[in-house]
């Protein structure tokens, strides 16, 4: 009798699962998320599979209003909430196109990987934002539009409005080299910019007897001394306090490197120049901050949980860090990077740009999309809420970026992407491959400074394998 | 004398196997322990070192002539330890001793100390190379110039019953007064903060499908290779068998294509149907099948069931025990899945996350709270757990069944 | 002839229409596969003309051959006829479930479903109150009648109220709203055709009336079973299998069409040189092309060295990887499991309890399971360093040494990342492991060891003579099924390291670097060249243990 059952269930329920799955159905059209089906703009895929082709054609009709989805790499919830307001705002702006912000991954989560397969498979979002390291992979692999002929076609638009050291790599056309207003090539429009500042525990600072990193940058003499001795006496503090903090990524390791007078590249981008003597004086110093005086937290582990939990004095880390910094219970702020040998500090600046999907249904409404992200309003707003620094030259932007507090030493930040703290801007390789580049010179530099290899066997390896990367 | 020593050899040699077996216990229960735990406590208490299980919140006190209420310590009072209050922290503190004799140290805070010769016409020493301004310090009544060998800050403890009492200790090496207290609003902060709700009733979905179509699939796969004999059949049987070994990985570029040429990617659809046809499903079946008695069916056949008759009314109700085996591997497999989903499923698209998906989101999205993300491992772990608590004895031989029949 | 004479007229008028049907079907299928290369239909590439025409050519050939078979009165029409029917209805079928959006709408049934669940709970507890009566003796017949009927009312009341959480007549709407355009109607009428045509053919007049044997139910029978799965594997796992052998011989990235490339990717895999050094410092690029080549790793020999070096040095990583791994966490997790099953078979009291908690840590998910680990390595304020320290302590304290805490930063330090990785999986496999050798255990007669104890034998010659030969055949499951899940390690490594690669390379492993070229690189094609690799590996580990299974079992005759 009850075995009669268990296949009465069992029938009824693959019979039900299957009119669910269509019952299910209409909630795809109240659901905003879903676009039109991109497999239909995939061309070359395309079969007669029948779900791809039909569902547009029945649903276009319907969408006056056009959807555009956009994403970003958002690091906290208080960064998802920022761009998911300024989503809703730009959706009530921007007439005939709804909005539909999605949070992407982390760092760690892949997010470029993930966008990849996702335009290869035709279901990425129509904007999105990219690192300027991969622009160039990106743009080479024909993942992104080049919308240069709409952005010509605009009034008012121009390329000078925003940060040159970006606008390089985003205007530089692989075909003939050349970069600029009229290169024939845009590949997006900078979000944000942003450099790296230590991020201080002042209570530490000042239970070890420390000079306030602060004062000594204001009197010129915060160099590479100053910030071993800091971060040497608040480390005597405790085995669980460290001086200095910094995850393990091109980042940080690359400021040592530019601080010193070296650098990743060679100055045409063309070849690999982590072997110059600069380059190694440079890692060496950061070698003997996790090496030989011990300051730092162990390479590879996450410095920002010690350093929320109050025990890292100097925590190096960008814009992008302070809406979560924010919620500490200790008393902080920030200071620029330490003066190399060189009297520079050997920042980054850093930047991130709206690219649109190239196999978009709307490219015109995504431009729409694209510059409204980067009005002067928009930026103000998102830097107001803390995660980043207005991507256009205006001092009005600059001025207003330096009330939104905390951090109350708004000025480090600036004085890192000041002209005179020669910053090295973030970039692409247009010569060879960024990701790949990257894993391999990420790992051998974790070798170095975990201990596992000296500077001189990384510098006379490294370049043999790194130079790989470039197009011959 | 004999049988007493024997008693106690065996004694002792139960007493040896309980203990390796608790063991070995508790480093299998460990890390649930930790992840359950973890998952109720406040940011600040997962820092914590050294660390400890049960989650615990600061105390605090309200004190006369104060607003706030005030955090607890415990201070080393008169070499007794007391619940005191902290009223105000860094407070800097300096170490001076005079220039002669280094070690002869005292403490001042610097608001008590001033400048020798006056703040117009500050003094110093040169000591070690090094130009050292003087302080005037005064020491039992007695003022003397010392020099600042090192400073730090400490914090203003009062006793909560009587705020008179005052007492000056370092506040990071101060032990706070805690309360074990379970924080579950974590579980809802993870379940808005990352959408868990929707990958959950995403994972439920996707897994009571693919067992269910599995199931079917394998019941009718299996009961023919077993019971009907025809042609092609031992041919295709074979083939089956051959495709056991293969890992699945072997397929995931070629399937990835197949999504995305038949538009299934970022579908749950995509992790559901190519799921529901096994080759291992249906040679377990069939292994099933085979041992039972002919002679049973063929009496049915002969009083005029149908074969699909005969399968339901007969040989699924005998199974059960084979399919709930199978059930139950199916289950734990398409639960704990990520591979598979991670590379079909977009990362931006929430709404078709599983909890393997929400979980590689939220461990980005929430590095810094270790207890948010156990949280969301807990919400991805617990459920398996309770079924398997439930049906512990019968999941357990359903393993032990398969190995001894591979 | 007899038979012939007595049909019925209605047999007969079937017969003649299936005739002619397949005389349709066979000159719409020729038309069909002629449509693509006269552009009657668009497709898109070669290949996918190339499959539909021939699919439908074949398909009008057998229905023309059924169609003359048909006339004949012979049997192999109605096989014919059945198997095509067969298949093209299966086609229409889900070409009106796609045109309905069925598969799609799956999506939006996860927004709906968790409302339902709860109803569909209490069907499921409805069912189960159904069935107390068979597990207890029976009592009384009344109450079991009032049970069952009971249990049937809860479980339609919740089959009703789920159906209706889930917004089921929204969504049956919905499904036939889709279906009134061109391709649904299409689809609707063939399935009804189809579906017509196939019922006519299984009535057991017209079988008669073809002179079907016996055999032949079972054939047909056993086809249409076996048909769901069958259809299914093919599509999913045959097809992509043979299509993953093609990738790997070409350069697909899943952008644009593949082209063939021969042996190219095998051969950068296998593109490796050994090399003596003079010195065992010798830099690499001294003794070998490194334009081509990266140094993997070298052996310093007496005052010289051997290097190796090869093109595409993370997959020689990612398989000394890998290897590692399993050359580790196999026995870890494999002789700890055979102890305590031998520990866990004594029938002292709690033995089942403490089976269940060794069981715990393989139904989790590895996803959650590593990120617990992830904090409890943690190097700063993790558990396992503060257990290393508190016993470093202890014993320091009691024998008065000065061991220096060594601080192992377990998944930063290229040393021991991979040994991080190796403790949780085995850690996650031992009790899986335990239960199946326990399995094993519990097979081997009683009377071997009574025997054994008569002839004198101790615990261990009891261990060795009779518990491990015996044991044999679990060994080898339990050895070869936890060497080819370690094989495909990519998910512990995925999770718990940042980047996954691990310091200095030390945690890539073979599905990880697949990962990596297929789906970050998009080197797909290379990515099918690493798997077939990767197999090739995992088939020849288990042909070795089968190999000395098989060696032994005959040892022990």
């Amino acid at each position: 009798m009850k075995k009669n059952v268990v296949f009465k269930m069992l029938s009824l329920f693959v019979i039900a699962s299957f009119v669910l799955a269509a019952c299910a159905a209409p909630a795809a059209t109240e659901a905003p998320a879903q676009p039109q089906p991109p497999a239909a703009t995939e061309a070359p895929a395309m079969t007669e599979a029948p779900a791809a082709t039909e569902a547009p054609a029945t649903e276009a009709p319907s969408a006056e209003e056009v959807t555009l989805r956009w994403r970003t790499r958002p690091d906290n919830q208080e960064e998802i909430d920022v761009y998911s307001q300024i989503s809703t705002e730009l959706d009530a702006q921007l007439d005939g196109i709804t909005l539909t912000y999605e949070p992407g991954g982390t760092e760690g989560a892949n997010y470029q990987d993930q966008l990849r397969s996702e335009v290869a498979a035709g279901t990425a979002p129509d904007v999105f934002w990219i690192p300027g390291t991969d622009v160039a992979d990106f743009a080479t692999r024909g993942l992104i539009l080049n919308f240069s002929d709409l952005a010509t076609q605009t009034d008012g638009f121009s390329v000078d409005n925003f940060y040159p050291g970006p606008m390089y790599h985003l205007t530089y056309n692989p075909e003939s080299d050349a970069s600029g207003a009229d290169s024939g090539a845009l590949w997006g429009l900078p979000r944000d910019v942003s450099t790296f500042a230590l991020y201080l525990n002042l209570d530490l600072i000042a239970e070890a007897g420390a000079p306030d990193p602060r004062e000594l940058a204001k009197e010129g003499k915060w160099d590479w001394d100053a910030f071993l001795d800091v971060a040497q006496k608040t480390r005597a503090l405790g085995s669980d306090i460290y001086g200095y903090g910094a995850s393990a990524w091109w980042g940080p390791y690359g400021t040592w490197l530019n601080a010193a007078g070296g650098g990743f590249f060679s100055a045409d981008r063309k070849a690999c120049a982590l072997n110059t003597a600069e380059s190694l004086q440079g890692l060496e110093f950061q070698r003997s901050l996790y090496q030989d005086y011990d300051v730092a937290t162990p390479y590879g582990e996450d410095p920002e949980p010690p350093f929320r939990a109050g025990k890292v004095a100097m925590f190096q880390n960008g814009r992008w860090a302070t809406p979560g910094v924010r919620t500490v219970e200790f008393n902080w702020d920030v200071v620029e990077l330490p003066n190399g040998p060189k009297g520079t500090a050997g920042n980054w600046l850093f930047w991130g740009a709206y690219v649109i999907n190239a196999k978009t249904a709307h490219p015109e409404e995504a431009w729409q999309l694209v510059q409204a992200l980067t009005t002067a309003q928009t930026q103000g707003e998102v830097a107001a809420l803390g995660a980043n620094i207005p991507s256009r030259v205006s001092q009005e932007a600059l001025d207003a970026f330096l009330t939104f507090t905390p951090p109350a030493n708004n000025q480090a930040f600036l004085n890192g992407i000041a002209d005179a703290a020669a910053p090295t801007a973030e970039g692409p390789l247009w010569a060879g491959s960024w990701p790949e580049f990257d894993k391999i010179m990420g790992p051998a530099i974790q070798g170095v400074l975990t201990g596992a290899t000296s500077v001189d066997d990384f510098g006379t390896t490294i370049c043999d394998e790194a130079n790989k990367v470039f197009n011959q | 004398m004999n049988t007493q020593s024997y008693k106690f050899r065996r004694f002792l040699g139960n007493l040896g196997v309980y203990i390796v077996l608790t063991f070995f216990a508790l480093v299998m229960i460990f890390p649930f322990l930790y992840m359950i735990t973890t998952s109720f406590k406040i940011p600040s208490d997962t820092f914590r070192y050294p660390p400890r299980l049960l989650p615990r919140d600061p105390a605090e006190t309200t004190v006369n002539g104060y607003d706030e209420p005030l955090p607890l310590y415990y201070v080393d009072v008169d070499g007794q330890q007391k619940e005191y209050a902290l009223v105000q922290s860094n407070i800097r503190v300096g170490t001076y001793a005079p220039p002669e004799n280094l070690t002869a140290t005292v403490e001042r805070y610097p608001s008590e100390v001033k400048p020798t010769g006056g703040a117009m016409n500050p003094q110093s020493v040169t000591i070690d190379g090094k130009e050292q301004k003087l302080f005037d310090v005064e020491v039992d009544g007695q003022v003397t110039p010392m020099i600042l060998v090192s400073q730090t800050t400490v914090g203003e403890f009062i006793d909560p019953q009587n705020p008179e009492e005052k007492v000056y200790r370092n506040v990071r090496l101060s032990q706070p007064v805690e309360n074990v207290s379970w924080h579950p609003e974590n579980y809802e902060q993870v379940v808005e903060l990352n959408n868990m709700s929707r990958a959950l009733t995403n994972t439920a979905l996707v897994t009571i499908l693919v067992v269910v179509g599995q199931l079917a699939t394998s019941i009718f796969g299996g009961y023919a290779f077993a019971r009907l004999k025809f042609p092609g059949r031992d041919t295709v049987f074979v083939f089956y068998l051959g495709t056991i070994m293969i890992p699945f990985v072997m397929l995931i570029v070629p399937l990835y294509q197949l999504m995305v040429l038949i538009g299934w990617t970022d579908r749950l659809a995509a992790l559901i149907i190519p799921w529901i046809f096994t080759a291992y499903g249906t040679f377990l079946m069939r292994q099933h099948f085979i041992t039972f008695p002919k002679e049973i069916e063929e009496a049915a056949l002969l009083d005029g069931a149908s074969r699909f008759q005969i399968l339901k009314d007969i040989l699924v109700p005998a199974s059960v025990p084979a399919l709930a085996t199978q059930a139950t591997f199916t289950f734990l497999y398409a639960w704990n899945s990520f591979f598979w989903p991670l590379v079909i499923i977009n990362v931006g698209n929430e709404k078709n996350h599983v909890l393997t998906l929400a979980l590689n989101v939220l461990r980005g999205r929430a590095s810094d709270t270790p207890n948010l993300i156990l949280a969301g491992a807990a919400i991805a772990i617990i459920p398996p757990l309770i079924v398997f608590i439930f049906g512990q004895r019968f999941f357990v031989e359903s393993v032990a069944g398969s190995g001894v029949k591979g | 002839m007899n038979e012939v004479i007595s049909l019925d007229v209605r047999t007969n008028q079937i017969l003649l229409l299936q005739s002619i049907w397949r005389g349709v079907f066979a000159v719409l299928a020729a038309a069909g596969a002629l449509a693509p290369w006269l552009g009657w239909v668009t497709l898109d590439s070669n290949w996918q003309k190339l499959l539909v025409s021939a699919i439908l050519l074949i398909a009008a050939i057998a229905s023309g051959i059924g169609a003359l078979q048909l006339t004949r009165h012979r049997h192999a029409g109605r096989m014919i006829s059945l198997a095509l029917d067969y298949l093209a209805f299966v086609a229409c079928a889900v070409i009106v479930l796609n045109t309905g959006e069925v598969f799609i709408g799956i999506d939006a049934l996860g927004e709906t479903f968790g409302r339902g669940l709860p109803y569909l709970g209490i069907a499921v507890a409805g069912y189960f109150l159904g069935t107390i009566e068979d597990r207890f003796p029976k009592r009384d017949v009344s109450t079991t009648t009032s049970l069952k009927t009971v249990s049937r009312w809860i479980i339609l009341g919740g089959v009703v109220l789920f159906l209706w959480q889930i917004d089921a007549v929204n969504g049956v709407l919905y499904f036939l709203g889709k279906l009134l355009q061109p391709t649904g109607l299409v689809a609707v009428a063939g399935t009804l055709i189809f579906g017509l045509s196939l019922w006519s053919m299984m009535r057991s007049e017209v079988a008669e009336a073809l002179n079907a044997k016996t055999n032949h139910e079972q054939i047909i029978s056993g086809w249409l079973f076996l048909s769901p799965n069958l259809l299914g594997f093919l599509i999913f796992f045959a097809g992509p299998l043979i299509l993953s052998f093609y990738f790997s011989f070409t350069d697909s990235d899943a952008f644009n069409p593949p082209n063939w490339v021969g042996l190219e990717n095998y051969a950068r895999i296998l593109n490796v040189r050994f090399a003596w050094l003079s010195s065992p410092t010798q830099l690499a690029r001294e003794v070998v092309d490194i334009k081509v080549y990266d140094e993997v790793g070298r052996l310093a020999l007496g005052n010289g060295g051997l290097l190796f070096a090869a093109a595409d040095k993370f997959f020689w990583l990612a398989l000394r990887n890998t290897l590692t791994f399993v050359l580790f966490a196999m026995p870890l997790s494999v002789i700890p499991a055979l102890v305590l099953s031998n520990v866990l078979n004594s029938k002292l009291p709690g033995m089942k309890f403490f089976r269940a908690v060794y069981f715990m840590p393989s139904i989790a998910a590895v996803v959650g399971i590593a990120l617990v680990w992830q904090w409890l390595y943690n190097a700063t304020i993790g558990y396992i360093n503060y257990f290393i320290t508190v016993g470093i302590e202890f014993w320091n304290n009691l024998f008065n040494l000065a061991i220096i805490d060594p601080k192992i930063q377990w998944v930063s330090d290229e040393k021991t990342a991979l040994f991080a990785v190796i403790l949780i999986a085995a850690w996650q496999t031992m009790g899986f492991n335990t239960v199946l050798f326990l399995a094993g255990l519990q097979n081997i007669p009683g009377e071997l060891y009574e025997a054994a104890t008569v002839d004198g034998a101790g615990p261990w010659a009891k261990f060795w003579g009779i518990t491990l030969p015996m044991l044999a055949p679990t060994t080898f499951y339990v050895v070869s099924t936890t060497t080819i899940q370690a094989m495909q390690v990519f998910e512990q490594v995925f999770i718990l390291m940042n980047p996954p690669e691990g310091p200095n390379n030390s945690t890539i492993t073979l599905v990880l670097y697949l990962y990596r070229s297929g789906f970050q690189n998009f080197k797909q094609g290379y990515a099918s060249a690493i798997a077939w690799v990767l197999f090739i590996v995992i088939f020849g580990l288990t042909l070795v243990q089968f190999q000395r299974q098989r060696r032994s079992s005959i040892y022990e005759s």
